[in-house]
């Protein structure tokens, strides 16, 4: 049988390497050819899926280096990640194809772009934890270069740097958690001749790993498995790169900040669940908490920024909150694995959505040349009709009214939560990820409409809104696919659960708690409407008072990492350090200088004068006789 | 034969290059060329499949049998790699040597610079070994000191004596072997290896001796490294001496630091007491975080690569400290059975201890990449502080993105050689010393900060108008780096190239009396 799952990778590899070849002299080719090497692997996935179903999970493993492989896992919940990967990818590439028509280094941005689908679609695949970090490492450079991609921006380049640096803090986090298993992982006879790290191993193993390294250490493991995915999905307090991000072109926000590689991080916990889920209760709490607070926190953050495509980076990072959630919910064992299912289809309906949103953004920032302050939009429903429709649609779809896909996925996790509080007793900390999912349900759709209104409605309060355009039909084709997807793809939901995992249940509360959502959006939609759907809200000033001050700041987190840490304590440390090692340095220098004065010293006493010689040799061996006697007296 | 060969050709190159007058450029790149690729297909021959651990090439020339000085060689998979890694920097050396009329000697004194590291990693005698590591010292100092940057001489004058300094050590602690050995242990004279590094031998020798002859041997070794906090040649030096130069330094001096510790002194792991162990992994991660943090408060980019090249081989000390402690006395019969493809029985320490040595290869690849993109830069702008720079990349996009590759090598970005070593390290000496892994994954942390800090300020952003107009790099200059990060690709993305035979090599090195 012939393992098409390499392929899925190896594909925009080549896309990669011939995308940059080629467009060196024909930059037209490169959309092309980057575009063609991911469609070959959504191709190549479909191709693994109808293999899966046949056969069952696929996993490969070959020798790397010393008790590591790499190698290749597939099973149900990758292939809904490289599935999506790679169509969203696709669709992506293709629009990429007309919003960086005219970039004078567009092979570069293709060659970047399918390196980058390559790691992710490398990354779910990969069947070793180190082959896995190899992945990751590659996107986040990926992502690192396209944030940078318009590198004379200084904002841009600074982002950049930003980005890669927080992600990496997580990434050594994630690193310190394969230590520590690697290490209690060597020499267990239950391997069975596994390496150590391997996904299938650890996850089908699970509960033999746990006996064997303990639950709490497990469940250490597992945290600082959860600071590496939080590092790379952005959630507290790891969050603050991706608004930054958006410094980059609006395409590679949609692909990797919003689609696909944000989500690395939540695949990363969906796909060790069994081991999060073997480990001490506290792992999976954590992941609930962490991702429910996240959801609220970037969901009031969300409230205040202007930006446009901030306001969508900060609803990503609030909904990449839901999807870890759903995930930690699973720690409750009626939840149990049904809770990656809630997750997993939250992700996926996500990408498709706020891919939507972000190429939508796109249009109208290509439009409004890059004037990406909404307060100087407005009025663009009935200039760009198209354009403002489809992110319509995706407004509606982020805010979850019903009938749209995030309609079913977002509330069943919020349903989820619901069980997870009564099923566990009604414990205050099981109580707070409902909390904070339904409050943020309400934020959702606050900001969202928010943004929207802001957009679409009202007089044009720029010049550059008032000329604005279209652009091309045939261009938005791939925003038509994505929009009918967010629209249509809730029928799916309970074919996806299974899919997932099999007769997965479908969460239900209690009618009075899930009328909570429905009403949020009503109460939600009403309030934007009444502020920003007309010109109301240029007679609201929030700007004095504290409360809005410092959510403006972004709870001083940034204040803290870039002011404090970095400037405050690692520079002057730096500067102590280096200040210590001139001192140290010439210190060295002197003993050397004295060491030579020594000399010059010394030399006077050869003077040639044999007199002087005899002199010193007397006096010295009367003193070792004197010495002598004295010694033997003693 | 076919070693000693290659090595009599190195040195025969090295002298022919002073007698010739014209060309002098072309004969030495054709020259170290010519050993590289033979020292390539040499490491090919004996490493590629068969190597199972242990000493090959073992050849005893006697020169003088009553006073037991013999020219002996031998090489391990271990030495191999470094073999092939020495020739590879001399060769980048001879390339990126800027050619005046002045520059005539310093060819032949990277030539000789070559023969002096290839002399010291394959004498398999305390004699020769000495000699070659002196051999290679003395053309470096005359690099710095007539070619020199800013403060040739009093650099090369504290290269000289400080790296001098530490030799003497080394020479005082060889001495003492053989002074014990023929006095108090068999009678015979001999500076041969194979006898005098015998752990039961040195435990015997007088506990204040031994000490001596540990202290001297480590530094002698950590000097070289350059490891905290006898390092202060280091900063100056590097940023003195002319790129080809620092190159050598970078990759051949950690390169004999490195071989001291793993191929001198591992060997005789067994003479080690844990303290002295503690000691080094202390000095490791000192190393690591005061010199990455003193790299982020340079504005020099070579001062803040020499720093950078120093935290690197913090990992190596840390490594060779880790590993013994985890294995104990590294003998025979611990990994009598090794078979390093089976997972389901692990022999502690390989993993860093390997590590370690992939390390100082990677190392040495990376730092010759990073030193001669960034002589690239220095020769188009004529500056080298991140400050003067800026925004480059709009100028060259091609040179650019070479120094940019090189700078997130050197941080550890996986596929990239740099990481596979410092993954080792850091997992493998989890189990030696816990937690204290925080302290390594703070200075992996800063190390990660000051490069991508510097690549922002000094590549991206707004470009620097005052530069002027420049032009980037050609294909003979892109050949030269592309060469050094395809291989520094290969490795890291094909590790076991090194890692099979660093792992036999450790593996076997019970058998090292039957040399």
């Amino acid at each position: 049988m012939f393992i098409y799952a390499w392929l899925i990778f190896i594909s925009p590899l080549v896309g990669f390497v011939l995308s940059y070849l080629v467009g060196i002299k024909y930059r037209n080719w490169s959309g092309i050819i980057a575009s063609t090497s991911i469609g070959l692997s959504l191709l190549f996935s479909y191709l693994t899926y109808l293999q899966v179903n046949a056969v069952g999970p696929i996993h490969e493993s070959v020798h790397w280096f010393y008790s590591i492989n790499y190698g290749i896992y597939v099973d149900h919940l990758s292939l809904v990640m490289v599935l999506m990967v790679s169509f969203v990818g696709l669709m992506i590439h293709l629009y990429a194809m007309h919003y960086m028509g005219k970039d004078p280094n567009r092979h570069v941005y293709f060659a970047e772009t399918a390196l980058f689908t390559a790691g992710m679609l490398g990354l779910v695949i990969s069947s070793n934890l180190v082959f896995f970090f190899l992945f990751w490492e590659l996107v986040g450079l990926c992502s690192y270069l396209l944030i940078g991609f318009w590198f004379f921006k200084p904002n841009a380049a600074s982002a950049a740097k930003k980005a890669f640096i927080v992600t990496r803090v997580g990434d050594l986090l994630f690193l310190a958690g394969m230590a520590l298993l690697y290490t209690h992982l060597v020499g267990f006879n239950g391997l069975n001749g596994a390496s150590p790290l391997s996904i299938p191993y650890l996850i089908d193993n699970a509960g033999l790993v746990a006996a064997h390294v303990g639950k709490t250490t497990l469940g250490i493991v597992s945290v600082l498995f959860l600071a590496g995915a939080a590092g790379k999905s952005s959630q507290f307090p790891l969050h603050v790169w991706i608004p930054d991000a958006m410094e980059g072109p609006t395409t590679v926000s949609a692909l990797i900040h919003a689609a696909t590689m944000v989500t690395a991080g939540i695949y990363m916990v969906a796909r060790l669940f069994q081991v999060f889920q073997a480990s001490a209760p506290f792992a999976l709490e954590s992941v609930a908490i962490l991702g429910a607070f996240t959801a609220i926190f970037a969901g009031i953050l969300g409230l205040v920024v202007n930006d446009l495509k901030r306001i969508l980076a900060y609803s990503t990072i609030s909904q990449l909150g839901y999807m870890l959630a759903a995930i930690g919910l699973g720690g409750f064992l009626t939840i149990g694995y049904s809770g990656v299912a809630y997750g997993m289809y939250h992700l996926v309906v996500h990408a498709m959505f706020k891919a939507l949103l972000f190429m939508t953004a796109g249009s109208l920032l290509l439009a409004m040349m890059e004037l990406r302050d909404v307060r100087r939009m407005g009025g663009l429903w009935k200039r760009m009709p198209v354009t403002v429709t489809l992110m319509f649609i995706g407004a509606i779809t982020l805010a979850a009214i019903p009938p749209t896909a995030a309609y079913f996925s977002k509330d069943a996790i919020i349903d989820a939560a619901w069980t997870y509080f009564t099923g566990s007793g009604f414990g205050f900390i099981s109580f707070l990820p409902w909390l904070f999912l339904v409050t943020g349900a309400l934020l959702t759709v606050l900001y969202t409409f928010r943004m929207f209104f802001l957009v679409a409605l009202g007089k044009p309060r720029s010049k550059l809104a008032e000329e604005a355009k279209d652009p091309p039909l045939h261009v938005q084709i791939p925003l038509f696919f994505l929009a009918a997807f967010s629209l249509g793809f809730g029928i799916w939901q309970s074919h996806f659960y299974d899919y997932i995992m099999p007769s997965t249940p479908i969460p239900s509360a209690p009618i009075y708690i899930e009328a909570i959502p429905w009403a949020f959006i009503v109460i939600g939609v009403a309030v934007s409407y009444y502020l920003y759907g007309t010109e109301r809200w240029k007679h609201f000033h929030f700007a004095g008072n504290p409360l809005y001050r410092v959510v403006k700041n972004k709870f001083y987190i940034d204040y803290l990492f870039t002011n404090i840490i970095a400037e405050r304590i690692i520079l002057p440390l730096s500067a102590a350090f280096s200040t210590f090692e001139s001192h140290y340095n010439t210190s060295v220098d002197v003993v050397g200088r004295d060491t030579m004065k020594l000399g010059t010293f010394m030399r006077r006493i050869q003077d040639g004068i044999i007199r002087n010689y005899f002199v010193v040799l007397i006096s010295g061996i009367s003193i070792i006789f004197i010495l002598m006697e004295i010694l033997r007296l003693i | 034969m076919f070693l000693l060969a290659i090595f009599i050709l190195s040195i025969l190159v090295a002298i022919g290059s002073f007698a010739l007058m014209k060309r002098r450029r072309e004969y030495s790149i054709i020259a170290s060329a010519a050993v590289m690729v033979l020292t390539v297909v040499y490491s090919l021959i004996h490493f590629a499949s068969s190597y199972s651990g242990g000493y090959v090439s073992i050849s005893n020339i006697a020169l003088s049998p009553s006073t037991g000085i013999y020219f002996s060689t031998a090489v391990t998979g271990f030495t191999a790699w470094l073999l092939i890694l020495g020739t590879v920097i001399i060769f980048i050396a001879t390339l990126i040597i800027r050619d005046s009329k002045e520059s005539k000697t310093i060819y032949s004194y990277t030539l000789i610079a070559g023969t002096g590291l290839y002399g010291i990693l394959i004498s398999r005698d305390f004699l020769f070994f000495y000699i070659f590591w002196e051999v290679v010292l003395i053309p470096v100092y005359f690099m710095i000191g007539q070619f020199g940057g800013k403060n040739k001489d009093s650099a090369s004058m504290k290269f000289f004596v400080y790296t001098q300094f530490g030799s003497l050590f080394i020479l005082l602690a060889i001495l003492t072997l053989y002074n014990f050995y023929s006095v108090s242990h068999s009678g015979l004279l001999t500076f041969q290896m194979s006898a005098l590094l015998n752990t039961a031998f040195i435990n015997k020798i007088p506990v204040l001796w031994k000490d001596f002859l540990i202290f001297g041997f480590l530094f002698g070794f950590l000097v070289k490294m350059p490891s905290f906090p006898v390092h202060s040649w280091l900063p100056d030096s590097y940023e003195s001496a002319p790129f080809p130069g620092t190159v050598i330094l970078a990759g051949g001096l950690s390169v004999m630091g490195g071989y001291g510790l793993f191929g001198i002194l591992l060997p005789v792991s067994g003479i080690f007491s844990t303290d002295v162990l503690y000691v080094l992994i202390i000095l490791g991660i000192v190393s690591l975080i005061y010199f990455s943090l003193t790299a982020m408060f340079q504005q020099s980019l070579k001062r803040m690569l020499a720093f950078a090249s120093a935290a690197a081989m913090g990992f190596v000390t840390i490594a060779f400290g880790a590993g013994i402690l985890e294995a104990g006395t590294i003998s025979a019969s611990a990994y009598a059975s090794a078979n390093i493809y089976n997972y389901t029985t692990f022999y502690s320490g390989i993993l860093e201890l390997s590590g370690g040595m992939f390390q100082i290869v990677a190392h040495g690849l990376i730092m010759a990449m990073l030193f001669a993109s960034l002589y690239f830069i220095t020769e188009r702008t004529g500056k080298q502080t991140i400050m003067n720079l800026g925004g480059i990349f709009r100028e060259v996009p091609v040179l650019s993105s070479l120094f940019l590759a090189g700078l997130l090598a050197s941080l550890g970005l996986p596929g990239l050689a740099g990481f596979i070593g410092e993954f080792s390290i850091f997992v493998g000496s989890f189990q030696a010393i816990g937690w204290v892994i925080f302290f390594i994954i703070f200075g992996m942390i800063v190390t990660a900060s000051y490069h991508i800090w510097a690549a922002q300020k000094s590549l991206f952003g707004p470009y620097n108008e005052t530069l002027g107009k420049i032009r980037d790099i050609n294909s003979k200059e892109i050949s030269i780096l592309m060469g050094l990060l395809i291989m520094i690709f290969i490795i890291g993305i094909v590790p076991n190239l090194v890692y099979v035979p660093l792992v036999s090599y450790i593996a076997h090195l019970g058998g090292i009396g039957a040399l």
